[in-house]
């Protein structure tokens, strides 16, 4: 079953038309690999997902659970069960990170009409999040993101999945400056979701984290477009053939 | 009393209309320096005539018998209350400086030639609660402190007011801080809603080795500047900080000139401004180095966030200096909320306007974590957060 399709999505970034026809569907409860060469409109695609500020939609159409969201807020969107885990995450300096994910999840479940948690239930529900994702508990009373190190905001950006529970999980360079103990932890963490019914759009040009998460299909996105579509055996072969041996399909 | 009858008048004349005797040398330097207007460099942004010419009605501060009490409590000029321990007294001021760039802190001294004194003795937390209940009124005092050699002391200020509406209050503090010693002010202003006007001339002197910290945190509403100077000596060091959150068409700020005198003086000046409807902030900062403060380090920073396309800011850090041998730098930028960090807190799920609210916060918060005694601290938080949700409605 499709939770999210992308139909014939054009996009652009200032004067640059990036995404030149897209097409993409998202099977609910798989895990989609985002493959490509630099350039290719893969970090463009998961911005304009979410509806980022510097992304102009001129053609296409996004629905997500059958709904078109190309015109919601990106606030709207994330309240739908939608994610992007950053690939560069942004410091706030003065933003209490602990502050900044309850009001988040308190927003969450505002929206579910569901009652809010205070301060002390929601350390407790975030505690065992923090011990799996190996972080230290002073990272939560630090300013978010600020003098975080790589790994420490790839995981930071975990934690907040793992707490917001979306239904689709858009992964943008999720290893990018990570060393092998922290991609580990951190992929522990996205295996944890991995429940069957979340989906995931797993965007590396890597396939490095593929032997971390396990894809259910492999899609090679080339000048803005998804030229091909098969299952993970397409990892070895473009590790041979890198992406110019792939033919359109 | 209308204070625009002094604009251009001759010594004199002056001392005919203030009544004064025996004060020829401030009277001189009131004259030469003038009744503040538009052209005044550190009023240029002000509109100070406008709050000058209006015909106030006068105060007499005749001197109460002081009351014991938890804080120094300061009635329309008038101590009422004051600690134990604490020695507050009024007494002709013989400590004026007379190299202040600013006329309105001499006509401060000639209206009221008896001050505040307060001397601190030990270390010790002070807390000063400035209170205004008249309207149509000038309400003018000036309060002295002096602290002693290697001792360390705290000061809170904070002000409440009655109907005050078309009062200017005009008063302003001489510190002199001894050698060796520290004195940290933390002064909270919330005043707003009330058509006054304020315009508060500082001299603050301090000794060799000595250390200031003054955190102003100006929430309050309507016309306020505060005029500062400040004299380091050899080795001393002055960190002053200043946020300001303005809306409506308030006209608020700091003209404020830091001189390093002594040899190894430092200063740090913070500014963290945030501007809402058709606020004007001011600041106009000078650094002076003089030939005397060798090896000197000197450091200047505005930030000012504009939330409204009318909000305008006028930020003008300044370094003056007559050596080489030291390390200074300066710079200023305003702009609005970052994009980056509003967008990240909308993936969020967090709306648009709690966004801005947090950055804002935020960014406010990063000088008033800096308070380090928590309660104080925790009440500063709430009276921004007060002030900002207040004209900041969903």
């Amino acid at each position: 079953m499709s939770i999210m399709k992308i139909e014939n999505l054009e996009a652009k970034i200032g004067d640059k038309n990036i995404l030149k026809g897209l097409n993409l569907e998202l099977e609910a409860g798989k895990v989609h690999a985002i493959m490509g060469p630099n350039g290719a409109g893969k970090s463009t695609l998961s911005k304009t997902i979410v509806g980022h500020y510097d992304v102009e939609i001129t053609g296409g159409d996004i629905t997500y659970k059958g709904k078109s969201i190309k015109d919601m807020e990106p606030e709207e969107r994330a309240l739908e069960g939608i994610f992007l885990s950053f690939q560069h995450p942004v410091e706030i300096p003065g933003v209490n990170n602990a502050y900044f994910l309850r009001t988040a999840l308190n927003a969450k479940l505002k929206y579910e009409g569901k009652e809010e948690l205070n301060a002390a239930e929601f350390l407790r529900a975030m505690k065992k999040h923090l011990e799996m994702l190996g972080m230290k508990s002073d990272m939560i009373s630090r300013s978010l993101n600020e003098g975080f190190s790589g790994g420490e905001k790839k995981r930071n950006e975990i934690l907040q999945m793992l707490i917001l529970e979306p239904e689709v999980i858009i992964l943008d360079e999720i290893d990018s400056g990570l060393d092998i103990d922290a991609l580990r932890q951190v992929s522990e963490g996205i295996n944890k979701m991995k429940d069957g019914k979340r989906t995931f759009l797993v965007i590396t040009h890597y396939s490095r984290i593929l032997d971390y998460i396990e894809p259910d299909y492999i899609h090679v996105l080339k000048d803005g477009k998804v030229i091909k579509t098969a299952g993970p055996e397409l990892v070895p072969y473009l590790e041979e053939h890198g992406y110019d041996g792939i033919k359109e399909d | 009393m209308n204070l625009i009858t002094l604009k251009n008048k001759n010594a004199q004349e002056v001392s005919t209309l203030l009544e004064t005797k025996g004060q020829d040398s401030l009277i001189e330097k009131f004259t030469s320096l003038g009744l503040p207007h538009k052209m005044t460099e550190e009023y240029h942004y002000f509109d100070v005539e406008k709050l000058l010419d209006h015909d106030y009605k006068t105060l007499d501060y005749i001197p109460k018998s002081i009351e014991e009490g938890e804080k120094v409590e300061i009635v329309d000029g008038v101590v009422i209350k004051a600690p134990k321990g604490l020695r507050v007294y009024s007494e002709i001021c013989e400590s004026i400086d007379m190299e202040h760039f600013d006329g309105l802190y001499y006509l401060g001294h000639l209206l009221s030639p008896r001050v505040i004194k307060i001397e601190v003795d030990g270390d010790a937390h002070v807390e000063i609660l400035h209170k205004y209940t008249q309207s149509d009124a000038l309400i003018n005092y000036r309060v002295e402190i002096s602290n002693q050699a290697n001792r360390h002391v705290t000061m809170y200020e904070n002000f409440e007011t009655g109907d005050i509406s078309n009062t200017l209050v005009l008063y302003g503090y001489d510190m002199h801080i001894a050698q060796d010693s520290t004195l940290r002010m933390v002064r909270l202003q919330t005043m707003s809603d009330n058509k006054y006007s304020m315009v508060s001339s500082h001299n603050v002197n301090v000794g060799k080795n000595a250390n200031v910290v003054l955190k102003n945190f100006d929430l309050g509403g309507d016309n306020a500047l505060q005029v500062l100077k400040v004299e380091l000596g050899e080795h001393a060091h002055i960190d002053a900080e200043h946020l300001l959150y303005l809306n409506d068409d308030s006209k608020r700020g700091t003209a404020s000139q830091i001189i390093h005198r002594g040899e190894h003086s430092t200063s740090r000046q913070v500014a963290k401004n945030i501007l809402d409807g058709q606020a004007r902030g001011i600041f106009d900062a000078l650094i002076r180095v003089e030939k005397t403060a060798k090896f000197t380090k000197a450091e200047q920073n505005a930030k000012s966030i504009l939330l409204h396309k009318k909000a305008y800011m006028v930020s003008k850090p300044q370094l003056e200096i007559y050596i080489d041998e030291l390390e200074a730098s300066h710079g200023a930028t305003t702009g609005q909320l970052d994009e980056k960090q509003l967008f990240y807190l909308q993936s969020r799920g967090i709306s648009y306007l709690e966004a801005r609210k947090i950055l804002v916060i935020a960014f406010a918060n990063t000088l008033i974590e800096t308070v380090k005694d928590t309660r104080h601290q925790e009440r500063i938080k709430d009276a921004f957060e007060a002030v900002f949700y207040a004209s900041n409605k969903e």
